[in-house]
């Protein structure tokens, strides 16, 4: 029960301090000109393994490239001079410190340093891995689709390829059915005629016969004498012409 | 302004995103180009409380910081930088055992 009532305060608090920094942004437009977003630079140039390049900018103008080295030169001179710098016994292991550390930098410096920036690229490689791994799936994903739209146009064309075809196969059927019919009926018709012409011839036949054979029945002697005498007498008026 | 806020003058909407190295106040002359003559009056001008000397430290730090310890691929120079302050620092705090140590009477 109180866990529960400090939950519920703990809650309303939460929404008040929201509200209250979502009231302090209320006005105003982001000024991109005078204030950029910040940027992560190089680092900064020095000379001398930790004097500022500025430093000796600033003295380049008034006393040329020797300038600053000799202020520093002069500067050390007088304080050991004046012994504002004492000289006690620390000075000397800081020297032989100075030299060791001078020495181990020159000397392994350039090593570590490409180590480090090596490190320093797998790091930052393994922080962005997945932000690329995401952008370049997501890549593969728009191309797979692109892909798969294009095979679905190939579908299409396949598609209407195939209608095509169908069409072409029912003109085939329907005409072969259309020759057919043709033929079929051209046999039909052909069958009718030879059976009419055969019918004609027979009875034409039939006829010539029946003809001949009651003409040759009805022709007497007397006749076919008649008939002869007339043609020999014909021949003889013919060859009496010539 | 209690300790953790932001400075009272910054305002995310017009700022954007907050740079701790940036003055986000009225500003004014650079200090490297004011006159000796106006030295006087800039320094009226300034704000002397405890908070806004605090924040000159803090900008001062961040700066080096955004300059020399936080890019991607620093030497070794903000390393000899601490070592050469914190030597100055430590000898001038401890100037008035070293005087002991002097090996000349007079200069």
């Amino acid at each position: 029960m109180l866990s529960r009532v400090a939950l519920r305060s703990a809650a309303t608090r939460q929404s008040t301090a929201l509200v209250a920094r979502g009231s302090a942004s209320a006005s105003g437009t982001r000024d991109e000109v005078n204030f950029p977003r910040p940027v992560r630079g190089e680092p900064g140039k020095v000379r001398l393994g930790f004097v500022p390049e500025e430093w000796f900018q600033f003295f380049h103008s008034k006393t040329g490239v020797t300038g600053p080295y000799t202020f520093g030169v002069g500067l050390a001179t007088y304080l050991c001079s004046k012994e504002i710098y004492v000289m006690e016994h620390e000075y000397y292991t800081g020297l032989s410190l100075l030299l060791m550390v001078a020495f181990a930098a020159k000397k392994l410096g350039p090593n570590i340093a490409a180590w480090l920036d090596k490190e320093v690229d797998a790091i930052e490689k393994d922080w962005n891995q997945s932000r690329t791994d995401t952008i370049k799936g997501l890549e593969d994903a728009v191309e797979a689709e692109k892909t798969a739209q294009w095979r679905a146009q190939g579908q299409e064309l396949l598609i209407q390829a195939k209608k095509e075809n169908v069409l072409l196969q029912l003109e085939a059927a329907y005409r072969e059915r259309l020759m057919q019919t043709y033929s079929e009926v051209k046999r039909r018709l052909d069958y009718q005629l030879e059976k009419s012409n055969l019918e004609r011839r027979l009875a034409q036949r039939q006829m010539v016969d029946w003809i001949v054979t009651n003409v040759t029945k009805a022709i007497t002697p007397d006749q076919e004498k008649a008939t002869l005498d007339r043609c020999i007498a014909d021949l003889s008026a013919l060859a009496a012409r010539k | 302004m209690g300790f953790g806020d932001y400075p009272k003058e910054y305002n995310p909407s017009v700022h954007g995103p907050y740079d701790p190295a940036r003055f986000y106040g009225k500003p004014d002359t650079p200090f490297g180009q004011v006159k000796i003559s106006e030295l006087g009056s800039w320094f009226a001008r300034r704000n002397k409380s405890p908070q806004a000397l605090a924040g000159v430290f803090s900008r001062a730090w961040w700066r080096w910081q955004h300059k020399y310890v936080q890019p991607k691929k620093v030497g070794i120079a903000p390393f000899f930088q601490l070592l050469a302050g914190s030597m100055t620092f430590f000898y001038v705090i401890n100037y008035g055992k070293m005087k002991h140590h002097r090996n000349y009477k007079y200069h």
